[in-house]
């Protein structure tokens, strides 16, 4: 029974997706609880699955094909813990939106709003709210799916999941800012798609196999320069999702303009799983050690670019998504480190990032509705208004730009230390810009922290965000202080998850046995 | 003439997907983007399916007796075109319903007019 759960994993979710509609024609609310439950019993099997698969790897040929001829799902370190990070900050957004997507609530809010084309990222208009939870739990199983496949057209079908859902999520509100966005975000992600399916073409025309495995086995027996052009297709391909630049043009407008809860999900997740997807590709498949001091480069690149851009943005959520670029720059540059050090910083970097984005744009999303407007500077006091809130949003800040306790300080100091501990002076003069790339934000997160405690009138009316809000809210704050404080609690994990990314021959030998 | 025989499909699946990448990267018209998507769509499809292709080849049904396996084609990039052709179908959908609403807000489907969002 064990050695079937990961199929689970993806044929829970998609199956209650679809039975949403369903459960909606009898009770209503049904909807909005479906999800919930959905990632809950995600979160329960992943967890469940990591003990076991801590030791050996789980391969789950489907329909009874074994690999290379069926599909299978390979559930390794690395793909059930990022299962177990999707289920647990879809299921913590889902319990947020049980409040923030509300049919009636904010409805006039959003009105008033689309006059003046800024398009306020708040609540849903009325009615059809089945749909926004459909895509969700949509959402959550294409990220699931790619991160546990061991098929790579498999990967791309996840992938085409996880985006088109996306698409439309961020045009969910139906606002100008939204619809624009979205557009952009079709249009791009769409070139990528399909840039990444003539790769995957391409490998097959090589191989005459689709199975992850069997074409990292046989990738040496033909000449590097015909494997080049599906590798850079491939890497181009899911760059587009994993916005590293100068591939991300579309993400500060999609993050700024969707619903704060799916900005948490884009964000947190959708990205994430991006990067994986290009891990994956070069680690496994190709093994490809020369390119990365190029990906190193245009990590730091895109660090830089991002935190710059954030640091000159008024829009509070513009600025939340340019420092998820710059975010996903350090974490490439990790990754592009590739020794173990190196990999475990960024696999710790991007759980870190995932629970400090996600809480962040939680926490925004409330003071938006509070406020009516995205400026940074209509928050003026809100430190007294709503001090829970601010609270777990200046955590949230603080954990981002890496102070202790919190968990970015023992995560950044990975990665500075992984760099170091190369002693190539490549490496050391990158850390550095990224070192400088902190610098410029810790000062944007520090400016937003004084206009919400040190600006403004003195004595407003207190108007807390709900309680079914805060307690998703805090969860994200327990989690971000506990793993601070132990990082022992996920480096076990995080080391064999980073030793199944750099092993590639272990790798195949568990799958093609 | 023999390098056209074995290659014209790579040809024009080639040919269709530039068409389709300059076309939206040229043009100013939403609705003519999107035609531009569905033509990169169609040569990807092209390009997989001439991966396996083989003239005058036959279907791979081993049951049927008195069938050589030398001319059979490949299956498996037929069934990856189907998904393929099913998902361009679910962007392009997306797509057509998103420009609706893009001109219901602006009252154009020109690009360059449409710039509110910005770095």
């Amino acid at each position: 029974m064990v050695d079937r759960m990961p199929v689970l994993l993806i044929a829970v979710p998609l199956g209650l997706a679809f039975a949403i509609p369903l459960f909606a024609l009898f009770w209503k609310p049904a909807a909005k609880y479906i999800p919930p439950v959905a990632l809950g019993f995600n979160l329960v099997v992943s967890l469940l699955l990591l003990a076991k698969v801590l030791e050996n790897p789980l391969i789950v040929s489907i329909g009874g094909w074994r690999p290379p001829f069926g599909i299978n799902l390979v559930a390794g370190p690395v793909g059930v813990l990022f299962s177990a990070i999707i289920a647990l900050v879809g299921l913590l957004v889902s319990v947020y939106a049980l409040d923030y997507i509300h049919p009636v609530r904010y409805s006039h809010r959003i009105d008033t709003k689309l006059s003046n084309g800024v398009g306020l990222s708040n609540g849903v208009k009325e009615g059809a709210t089945e749909k926004y939870h459909t895509l969700y739990l949509l959402l959550l199983t294409g990220a699931t799916g790619v991160v546990l496949t061991g098929d790579i057209f498999n990967l791309f079908v996840f992938f085409e999941i996880l985006c088109i859902s996306s698409y439309a999520l961020v045009a969910y509100l139906r606002n100008k800012a939204g619809i624009e966005s979205a557009v952009k975000y079709l249009i791009q992600g769409a070139v990528g798609s399909s840039l990444l399916l003539i790769g995957i073409g391409l490998l097959y025309g090589l191989f005459g196999t689709l199975n992850m495995a069997d074409i990292a086995q046989n990738i040496k027996s033909v000449s590097p320069i015909s494997v080049f052009v599906p590798m850079v297709l491939i890497i181009t391909g899911l760059g587009v999702e994993a916005a590293i630049f100068p591939l991300n043009a579309w993400l500060p407008d999609a993050h700024s303009s969707a619903p704060s809860s799916i900005s948490a999900i884009l964000s947190g997740i959708a990205i994430e799983v991006g990067l994986y997807a290009v891990a994956r590709v070069i680690f496994t498949i190709f093994g490809a050690q020369s390119i990365l001091p190029f990906l190193a480069l245009l990590g730091i690149l895109t660090l830089l670019v991002g935190e710059m851009c954030a640091f000159s943005q008024n829009n509070i959520k513009r600025m939340l998504a340019y420092s998820s670029i710059g975010q996903i720059g350090l974490i490439l540059f990790a990754l592009a480190i590739a020794t173990s050090y190196g990999v475990t910083g960024g696999l710790f970097q991007m759980v870190s990032h995932t629970l400090s984005k996600a809480l962040l744009f939680l926490t925004v999303g409330y003071m938006i509705y509070q406020t009516g407007s995205l400026q940074i500077s209509a928050l003026e006091g809100m430190g007294k208004k709503m001090p829970l809130t601010c609270l777990a949003f200046t955590i949230g800040a603080f954990s981002l730009v890496g102070l202790p306790p919190f968990i970015g300080f023992p995560s950044k100091l990975l990665v500075v230390r992984a760099a170091l501990a190369t002693k190539e002076t490549y490496f050391c003069v990158l850390i550095g810009l990224a070192l400088l790339g902190t610098v410029i934000e810790g000062a944007y997160f520090f400016r937003v922290v004084q206009v919400l405690y040190f600006r403004g009138e003195n004595n407003p009316g207190r108007e807390e965000a709900p309680v079914a809000v805060l307690i998703p809210m805090f969860i994200f704050v327990a989690l971000i202080i506990v793993i601070g404080v132990y990082p022992k609690l996920v480096t076990d994990v995080l080391n064999s998850a980073a030793s199944e990314l750099l092993n590639r021959l272990d790798y195949i030998r568990s799958v093609l046995g | 003439m023999s390098f056209l025989n074995s290659y014209i499909y790579y040809i024009g699946a080639f040919g269709l997907i530039l068409i389709g990448l300059y076309i939206i990267l040229v043009k100013h018209n939403l609705i003519k983007v999107i035609v531009g998507l569905g033509i990169l769509d169609t040569g990807v499809n092209l390009f997989l399916i001439s991966v396996g292709y083989i003239a005058k080849g036959t279907a791979p049904i081993f049951s049927r007796p008195g069938t050589d396996s030398e001319h059979m084609v490949d299956p498996v990039p037929q069934a990856l075109v189907l998904t393929a052709i099913v998902i361009g179908v679910a962007v392009l959908a997306l797509a057509l319903s998103l420009a609706i609403r893009l001109y219901q807000h602006y009252g154009t489907l020109n690009l360059r007019k449409i710039r509110e969002q910005k770095w």
